[in-house]
């Protein structure tokens, strides 16, 4: 790496924290031209993400949907993954750092180690697996999990009592018993900490019993007992006597929401849904029915499909109880007893098999060590310090912050922020852009076309791993005798470097053109070996693995006889299907540098400003003749900062940015393209219709939401019922009835969570508490009443909760079976009726105004999202490409989203997004060509029908009937998965790389044994 | 268009017990569409028959064709050099498919692969509904585009019936009654006077109770 002189601006970034914020916010930085540090303190990345189970609310495999990221990480060729390493100082300022690294030794040489697990096996040493949650056992020699990044082992040497078996054993000659503590510096122009959280430890709370008690668990353990690479293999067992429970209890809020015993008094956000889905997923997991109960306090599912989750729970019996516990008592045979209130005041008691604490999540002691080493403020909860109006910088400038050190918050919101903070990092190195990444030159390919297939077969022994079960010579010799085959060999470790250098003098040497490896995972290895051949000309698909290891000797360690015949079938197949493979090309298609954002509120603002920054056109298109949206109406963030002056200094920047051009009162009537290349028609509605063609690589839509005018509670017929909006608007216009009144009423949930709109407007609880403190403040003498079904203050809004409940604000609880009921007399007084839960009575407030917390409704563009051809759920919300880990993309390559429009938010929030969005978009914009093409999709338009199966069945929305009348899937669009071609009733489509032709070489091959 | 759907594989093993040689033959029309008798279906019955019989150890040699459309004789003309190769002949065409080639080919021996079902359209992916009864005389107009003689169990002209039961037909409570959508319509486009008038008996002669039909187009039609 080139040195920086001073004053110069460095085209590296480093990202403290490799869990999935970090891993987002490397794989952006480093697609946008920048080269990536990432440090982590842990042997490999992946953070607490890797440990989950599954994840709400779409019950997709944590590690299934992780795993392909860890995998593009470790493989990136501009980052640096720097494992079990510290962040020690860090000097210099903005635009240049130098960082000092502790890195701790390993004991194993990464480089060297193959993953074969030789050590492990020799390993007399027996430690408790942390990564189970100390569950289960492992060596001394481990590696955290089979998928880990990087993948290699490492010693504890606090358990290890060196007895040299692994030094023995290592025919990789890895181990490196003698490594030491070393230091290393990097410079880098911008940091981004990432550095997660820790969960909350139940041990201090003695009436838990978690401390004593095998079969109290916290949710993470609960994790990894669901998990089927966890301590019981995905059965559902409690720990004490390994018995499967019949009934589980969940405890909320251990940890969060209190400051009697856990001294955290903030929320800490996805306790809740991760319960729900626990509940749902064990329930799975059990054979005979499981009676799930959750004690609770707020139902706080304020989430994108959280309700309708929660309602699937409530409809597959899941109990939700709500009462705070105050002990669980040992009852006997490991059973527990629970005695709760219930809320019409009855104590019960209750016998479970096994209980659940939903822990929390607090600030890490080491992350906290390290914001105080290089001088980043932390907040009153001892997380990173941050404003709404720029949600993802720390107090130190260049330095900025994502994911859960930044508060408590779920996966989307975390990847969401590690998008942002990534633009954010680099929108001041841009002319630094592509100046330190790394490049691969490569050799033009060769054309082998009408060439017989020439096959050259490399067989691993992998250590003893392959080698110690099957006949690995056997296999071969066995090789040699099959159709096309002109060289074998076989190598102790095929992946090891000094290997890969003697397959490319073969190939080369014997004009071999098609090559197989028996080896490993394709999941691991096979972009490996792709490079290899690639480096000789020859093209990358012309490539075959067959996993003789994962996929056999691992599983048949006791049987190596059959073990063996198994590694000659696959193998077999992999030769027949080589023969019949082809050189896919990949066109490099030329990217236009413009970003189109529709949508002139906040998001698109902050999104258009964020493209200019970076030094890239940005077009902003609004429908309306003004910038800014909804937040004109806005007052305060929740944290108080004032929006007025925010929104007008941005719509100043927007305006007066050269590389912002802004169109008002238009509207985009038609788009073409794909990414990289889209062309987009815009006309003007001012009466001009004035036409315009804009050329674009990505587009952001970012077309905002509504505050519902709500048909109940007398809003329009009395003049004191307000929204939150008009509320705003009073206040700052210091109104005589707010002056006056001396009682006010807030109303939750006005058009959410109701049939119509089964959802949670997820910000009207904060505004509500935010309100009733404005007015507090104005007037302590007011009497405020907040009615009511749960409070969702998530993270530390929970603090405006605590605060509003200290200076007198009144909560009365309301079931949507029992609505408050508002009236106005002659008079014109008002008069709201609810009944008081825990009175259980009804209660007569008559308020001088009533506030109505209406919902937030998506903008109407039914036509708008036809045109980019976006889906929207049934509540009118955007759907991004997938819930977890791509919140700001959608399906559609090239085009992203930002704001309300994808579900409602706060302030802060919609910024972090707007500005993920700009990150995601300098992946595509800051590249000068991209390349298409490879495994996709080909439509042999002669024996199209046009009968739409393939435009039905696409995940991702690309196929579409084109003008000549057959079906059309663009490349540069298209994912590979393959299920129009196995859903295409004519045999139009096929799959390159996976034909028929191929497929069937393969299957023949295996049934046709030797 | 036209909508099928596959008979079981025993019935088609059973048609075709005593021959050892057949040829499949889809349609790249309506069975493709409806996703029952385009080349992945055709091959996929070919496949299966081969294992029926194998199971059998009765070996069974299929070949695969697909034609553009099996109601054209034109298509049909492009099997005369490979229709005598084969002990029998199964067509997954509608029914129309297996006739053409029956009259086309008087010496073999044809069998359907699908029995088809009805005219109508897919609702969604895999979901497919009746529109139309083919009755020869169109009056769906009257009833704002919904056709009581394709979608009413009854066909009746004159509804609702007793037998309508919360916008469901008394048949079964996954059929809906369309005089139900036809008067909510009506309704709903202030337009319920429209039902006022009684609707005469329909003239079932243009449909199947006048025998086989045909048509012809005179200036279509040409000379010789």
């Amino acid at each position: 790496m080139a040195n920086a002189s001073e004053n110069k601006t460095i085209g590296s970034v480093m990202v403290v924290g490799a869990g999935v914020a970090g891993i987002q916010a490397s794989l952006d930085m480093a697609n946008a031209g920048y080269y990536v540090h990432l440090v982590d303190n842990s042997p490999s990345i992946g953070g607490l993400m890797a440990q989950l189970d599954k994840t709400f609310p779409t019950n997709d495999c944590a590690m299934c949907v992780i795993s392909p990221f860890l995998v593009e990480v470790g493989r990136h060729l501009n980052i640096n993954i720097i494992s079990n390493s510290e962040l020690e100082t860090l000097e210099g300022e903005a635009g240049a750092f130098r960082a000092t690294l502790r890195n701790n030794p390993r004991y194993i040489d990464a480089e060297k180690c193959t993953a074969c697990g030789q050590c492990r096996d020799v390993c007399p040493v027996t430690a408790v697996n942390e990564f189970d949650c100390n569950l289960d056992l492992r060596k001394a020699t481990y590696i955290k999990y089979p998928q880990a990044v990087p993948l290699a082992y490492k010693i504890d040497r606090n358990t290890c009592i060196g007895c040299g078996m692994c030094e023995k054993v290592c025919l990789a000659q890895a181990i490196f018993y003698d490594d030491k503590v070393r230091q290393t510096t990097i410079e880098v122009g911008a940091v981004v900490l990432a550095m997660g959280n820790d969960v909350f430890n139940p041990s201090a709370f003695d009436t838990y019993n978690y401390a004593n008690h095998p079969n109290v668990v916290t949710s993470l353990e609960f994790e990894r007992i669901l998990s089927a690479s966890g301590p019981y293999k995905g059965h559902l067992m409690r720990p004490y006597d390994r018995q499967i429970p019949e009934k589980i209890a969940w405890m909320q809020c251990v940890g969060s929401r209190d400051i009697n015993r856990a001294d955290n008094s903030y929320c800490s956000s996805v306790c809740y849904m991760y319960s729900i889905k626990q509940t749902l997923i064990a329930k799975e997991h059990a054979e005979m029915p499981l009676d799930t109960a959750v004690f609770y306090m707020d139902m706080r599912t304020y989430g994108k499909e959280f309700d309708k989750y929660y309602m699937r729970a409530q409809d597959g019996g899941v109990r939700f109880i709500r009462s705070r516990v105050h002990t669980i008592e040992p009852a006997g045979d490991g059973d527990l007893k629970i005695r709760y209130v219930r809320e019409s005041g009855e104590l019960e008691e209750e016998t479970f098999n096994m209980v659940v604490l939903a822990v929390g999540l607090t600030p890490s002691k080491d992350a906290e060590a390290l914001a105080k080493r290089i001088g980043i403020d932390l907040n009153a909860h001892r997380y990173a310090k941050t404003n709404d109006l720029s949600p993802v910088s720390t107090s130190r400038k260049g330095v900025y912050v994502c994911g859960t050190f930044q508060g408590p918050k779920d996966i989307p919101q975390s990847v969401m922020e590690a998008s942002a903070a990534a633009a954010q990092a680099t929108q001041n190195l841009s002319e630094a852009r592509w100046t330190l990444t790394r490049t691969k030159e490569l050799p033009p390919e060769k054309d082998f076309s009408g060439q017989e297939p020439r096959i050259g077969v490399f067989v691993c022994n992998c250590g003893i791993n392959i080698g110690g079960v099957a006949d690995v010579p056997a296999v071969r010799e066995y090789a040699r005798t099959l159709p096309n085959v002109i060289h074998v060999e076989d190598n102790l470790f095929t992946c090891s470097q000094d290997t890969q250098e003697n397959i490319k003098k073969v190939i080369v040497e014997k004009g071999i053109n098609r090559v197989v490896v028996a080896s490993c995972s394709p999941r691991t290895h096979e972009p490996l070996f792709q490079e290899t051949i690639r480096e000789t000309g020859l093209n990358r698909y012309l490539f075959e693995m067959a996993n003789i290891r994962d996929q056999n000797t691992w599983v048949h360690m006791h049987n190596p006889e059959r073990a063996t015949a198994k590694a000659k079938d696959l193998v077999r197949m992999a030769v027949a299907k080589a023969a019949y493979v082809e050189p896919l090309q990949q066109v490099i298609l030329e990217v236009k540098p413009a970003v189109l954002v529709v949508g002139g509120g906040v998001a698109g603002m902050e999104a258009a400003l964020g493209v200019a920054r970076q030094g890239y056109q940005a077009y902003l298109v609004e429908r309306s003749n003004l910038l800014g949206g909804v937040a004109h109406q806005l007052r305060l963030t929740w944290q108080g900062e004032a929006v007025a002056p925010y929104l007008k200094e941005l719509i100043e920047n927007v305006q007066n940015h050269e590389r912002i051009q802004v169109f008002l009162e238009t509207e985009v009537t038609h788009t073409t393209g794909t990414i990289g290349n889209f062309i987009t028609t815009i006309v003007s509605k001012n009466g001009s219709q004035k036409t315009a063609v804009l050329e674009h690589g990505a587009a952001i839509l970012a077309t905002g939401g509504k505050e519902y005018k709500p048909t109940e509670y007398l809003y329009g017929k009395h003049p004191n019922v307000l929204t939150h909006f008009d509320l705003d608007q009073a206040i700052t216009e210091e109104s005589g009835t707010l002056k006056n009144a001396k009682m006010a009423v807030f109303i939750q949930c006005v058009g959410s969570r109701t049939a119509e709109r089964p959802y949670c407007s997820r910000v009207c609880c904060t505004h509500s508490l935010k309100s009733a403190l404005t007015l507090k403040k104005m007037n302590p003498e007011m009497k405020i009443f907040i009615v009511y079904r749960d409070i969702r203050s998530y993270g530390f809004r929970e603090d405006l909760y605590k605060e509003a409940r200290e200076k007198g604000v009144q909560f009365v609880r309301y079931d949507p079976e029992n609505p408050p009921n508002l009236t106005s007399d002659e008079q014109n007084n008002l008069s709201l009726t609810v009944k008081d839960h825990i009175l259980q009575r009804p209660l007569e407030i008559k308020p001088d105004i009533v506030i109505l917390a209406a919902a937030i409704l998506a903008n109407e563009n039914k036509k708008f999202f036809e045109i980019f051809k976006v889906p929207t759920n049934s509540d009118g919300f955007l759907v991004e490409a997938h819930a977890k880990l791509r919140p700001v993309d959608f399906g559609s390559e090239g085009l992203f989203l930002a704001g309300l429009a994808h579900y409602p938010k706060s302030l802060d929030e919609s910024i972090a997004q707007a500005r993920a969005a700009v990150s995601r978009t300098m992946n595509i914009v800051s590249k000068k060509g991209i390349l298409v093409g490879g495994v996709v999709a080909a439509v042999n338009s002669d024996r199209c029908a046009a009968c739409l199966t393939c435009v039905r069945t696409c995940p991702y929305h690309i196929p579409r009937i084109g003008e000549e009348g057959y079906a059309i899937i663009e490349p540069a669009e298209c994912h590979g998965c393959g299920i129009c071609v196995s859903e295409c009733p004519g045999k139009a489509i096929s799959l390159q790389h996976f034909t028929d032709e191929q497929i069937n070489a393969k299957t023949d091959a295996l049934f046709s044994a030797a | 268009m036209i909508v099928a759907d596959r008979k079981s594989l025993n019935e088609i093993l059973d048609m075709v017990k005593n021959y050892n040689k057949i040829l499949v033959v889809g349609c790249k029309g309506c069975v493709t569409v409806c996703n029952v008798g385009g080349l992945k279906e055709v091959q996929v019955l070919a496949a299966s028959l081969k294992i029926g019989r194998k199971k059998e150890e009765r070996p069974l040699e299929v070949d695969e064709k697909i034609l553009e459309r099996q109601c054209d004789p034109e298509y049909i003309e492009q099997l005369k050099d490979v229709v005598d190769n084969y002990d029998a002949v199964v067509s997954m065409a509608c029914g129309v498919g297996p006739q053409f080639l029956s009259e086309a080919y008087p010496n073999q021996k044809f069998f359907p692969a699908v029995n088809t079902t009805f005219y109508g359209g897919a609702v969604s992916h895999g979901i497919w509904e009746e529109r139309c009864a083919g009755c020869g005389s169109c009056i769906i107009h009257y009833f704002d585009g919904l056709c009581p003689i394709a979608r009413c169990s009854k066909s009746l002209l004159n509804g609702t019936c007793g037998g309508s039961d919360r916008g469901k037909c008394e048949i079964s409570k996954d059929v809906d009654c369309i005089w139900d959508k036809i008067v909510k319509k009506k309704i709903a486009q202030g337009r319920l006077d429209d039902l006022l008038p009684i609707t005469p008996a329909k003239d079932w002669r243009t449909a199947r109770d006048g025998g086989p039909r045909k048509a012809r187009r005179e200036e279509l039609i040409q000379n010789g």
